[in-house]
């Protein structure tokens, strides 16, 4: 088990910056119809990062990512590319380079032409610019399609054009715009270990937007959580899921049971004793200072033992529903101040215990799980 | 295709086959007429009297009609690149941009050569031209360049906004990403791509130049004659067969060029 109640350590400190984002705002329309894409958001990312912008549709992550490319310019703020900024220029001077969402290969060109298209506007002298697309579909593994039109390969494979033609001219920084969203389930797993593979073979740094939280976790060195134009916290794949700083963040990444409880004694300098529907846990993080001494307490579903015996410290549910999925059961729980609760246990042959509704269980969380949710939106860089 | 697959099939109602083989009639019938006399052996335009090429022969050997007919080739081609230079970037320039005042007024503007009727153009630029020579005393081609370029520009104009309304735009800003320039985005992204509407915007553009009468009729000046014009001079003396054979001569390029458009707009 991680031990949280360790301080998280400084990501950025001893690595030098590729890309900050200092102050930026992006509002579009003036008056009362003015919309705020992005609201103050200021963001660190290091050299040769896979840096992950998550949150919903609308929370600002695409804008964000065309504020860096230069698609689009900031109403107020600084982008720094090395500590220079950047957020003046056009995007034919920026040495940073985009994967689009729908790829946004040249139809009327061959898959290599297409990848050797910013060498050739680079100027790069034929014979280099020939050596460098070879090495560009080698990386890619499309050496045999090179003469192809784009319009002739699949779906996974203009990914992979897109991915070399935006790899070619050795960007500072890869910005992709959620460039799995439109292959299916199998190949996108694919895609994310070979994505991950480039970024480390190539040793550039990836801005990867996605609203998907599972892909998020699954290959990003960091992640920023956006919401409404905000960031709401920035952190390691583990730190996010583990030590969530907000309902918002919890709610997003991952299952989660959000419980209402009572602050009834302090136990540590981030530990709390919480009274959650008749019984007294330990949930650690800030407790948050306003109201009544009503918190929110995190607990995943699969920090729990469900246990068919009362023992000290654990909270009475009554089974509603059992669900059975392969490798796991769910069963869904109401406690008896009325809220539900989703507990996950994993299945084993052995251990296989078939429990019906309406049965009597008691909710062991493991130590250190519980975690307390402040209610504003701090944004931690 | 079955017509039943159909919530509603226009082919389907009662009266529909014959209001079509009508229209087609009507259409067509008199042009088909003026081709078959074209190849009449007498001089008479009612009369079928055999058949032969000797009107076609007589018209190849009349240098008005052979001049008439490379005055309008030549007037065609210039006014339809002018027109079509113009058109494309009036196109680019109405597209590739965020709403402006004025905007709605411009497209107006430039179609309004389909919306006037042509013989108010044709006395306005009367009018202004005949100013313009007397006060320069020019009067050369120029004048018949310009109100030709003038009604042909809506014509290219037409096809060439529909592609690139149709045009991805993250293509354009894919290549800014790729440090490409405006200008280069333009000619490696946006020139290739919009390439199919400006030849149909030519093609229209010289088909508009070739057939027009009305305008052409006022504006030139003595001793120019387009084919057309010419045609409309023949017919008011004794008419032969021979008008028939220059007409049908005029009609090969313009079946051609409008097939052609067609054929490319089809392709996508």
């Amino acid at each position: 088990m991680l031990a949280l109640s360790q301080p998280i350590q400084p990501q950025t400190a001893d690595r030098r910056l590729a890309v900050q984002a200092i102050g930026l705002h992006k509002s579009y329309g003036t008056g009362a119809s003015a919309f705020l894409a992005l609201d103050d958001v200021s963001i660190d990312i290091a050299e040769n990062e896979f840096f992950t912008l998550l949150g919903p549709s609308g929370c600002g992550k695409t804008t964000l990512l065309r504020l860096i490319a230069g698609f689009n310019f900031p109403t107020n703020g600084q982008i720094l590319l090395r500590g220079k900024d950047i957020a003046a220029l056009p995007p034919f001077r920026r040495p940073i380079n985009t994967v689009f969402q729908n790829y946004a290969l040249f139809p009327h060109m061959s898959v290599a032409e297409n990848i050797g298209f910013g060498l050739k506007m680079l100027g790069w002298t034929k014979s280099r610019s020939v050596d460098r697309v070879a090495a560009m579909l080698k990386l890619v593994r499309m050496e045999t399609l090179a003469d192809r039109r784009t319009s002739e390969i699949s779906g996974g494979q203009q990914q992979r054009v897109a991915l070399a033609r935006a790899l070619a001219p050795q960007p500072e920084v890869l910005l992709l715009d959620e460039p799995l969203s439109a292959l299916d389930y199998k190949l996108r797993k694919e895609m994310q270990v070979e994505l991950k593979r480039l970024q480390t073979e190539t040793g550039i740094t990836f801005i990867f937007v996605t609203h998907d939280q599972e892909e998020a976790l699954a290959m990003s060195d960091r992640i920023a959580v956006m919401n409404r134009g905000r960031v709401l916290q920035v952190g390691r794949p583990r730190e996010i899921y583990n030590a969530p700083v907000d309902r918002f963040v919890a709610d997003f990444i991952g299952e989660s049971n959000i419980l209402s409880g009572r602050l009834v004694g302090q136990a540590a300098a981030d530990a709390h004793q919480v009274r959650i529907a008749g019984a007294v846990a330990t949930a650690y993080g800030k407790a948050g200072t306003s109201g009544d001494g009503t918190v929110q307490v995190l607990i995943r579903p699969e920090h729990v033992d469900v246990l068919d015996s009362p023992s000290s410290d654990c909270i009475p549910a009554v089974v509603e529903d059992e669900v059975f999925v392969g490798t796991d059961t769910r069963l869904q729980l109401r406690l008896n101040d009325g809220s539900t609760f989703t507990a996950r246990l994993t299945n084993s042959p052995e251990q296989e215990k078939i429990r019906t509704s309406g049965t009597q269980v008691w909710l062991r969380i493991h130590s250190h799980s519980a975690r307390l949710l402040g209610g504003d939106h701090v944004q931690h860089r | 295709m079955a017509a039943s697959q159909h919530a509603f099939d226009l082919k389907a109602q009662p009266g529909f086959s014959i209001i079509a083989r009508l229209a087609i009639v009507a259409l067509y019938l008199p042009i088909l007429i003026l081709v078959v006399f074209a190849f009449n052996a007498t001089s008479s335009l009612g009369v079928w009297g055999g058949f032969s090429f000797d009107w076609f022969v007589k018209a190849w050997h009349n240098d008005l009609i052979i001049n008439a007919a490379l005055f309008s080739l030549f007037l065609a081609t210039v006014a339809g690149v002018l027109a079509t230079v113009m058109a494309t970037m009036a196109a680019i320039a109405m597209t590739r941009t965020d709403a402006y005042r004025g905007q709605l007024v411009s497209y107006a503007l430039i179609n309004q050569p389909l919306i006037v009727p042509e013989i108010v153009t044709a006395i306005s630029l009367l009018i202004v031209f005949a100013a313009v020579k007397s006060a320069t005393g020019y009067s050369g081609t120029g004048y018949l360049v310009l109100a030709h370029t003038a009604f042909c520009i809506p014509f290219a104009y037409l096809p060439i906004r529909a592609r690139l309304e149709g045009m991805d735009l993250t293509l354009e800003t894919a290549a800014a990403d790729l440090y490409a320039d405006p200008w280069k985005a333009f000619l490696h992204v946006t020139l290739p791509r919009l390439a199919p509407g400006i030849v149909a915007g030519f093609m229209l553009a010289f088909v508009i130049s070739l057939d027009d009468v009305v305008i052409t009729d006022l504006v030139k000046s003595g001793g120019q004659e387009t084919l057309p014009t010419y045609m409309l001079g023949q017919i008011r003396r004794d008419m032969t067969p021979e008008v028939n054979a220059a007409a049908t001569m005029l009609l090969v390029p313009s079946i051609l060029l409008v097939t052609a458009v067609h054929l490319i707009n089809r392709k996508k």
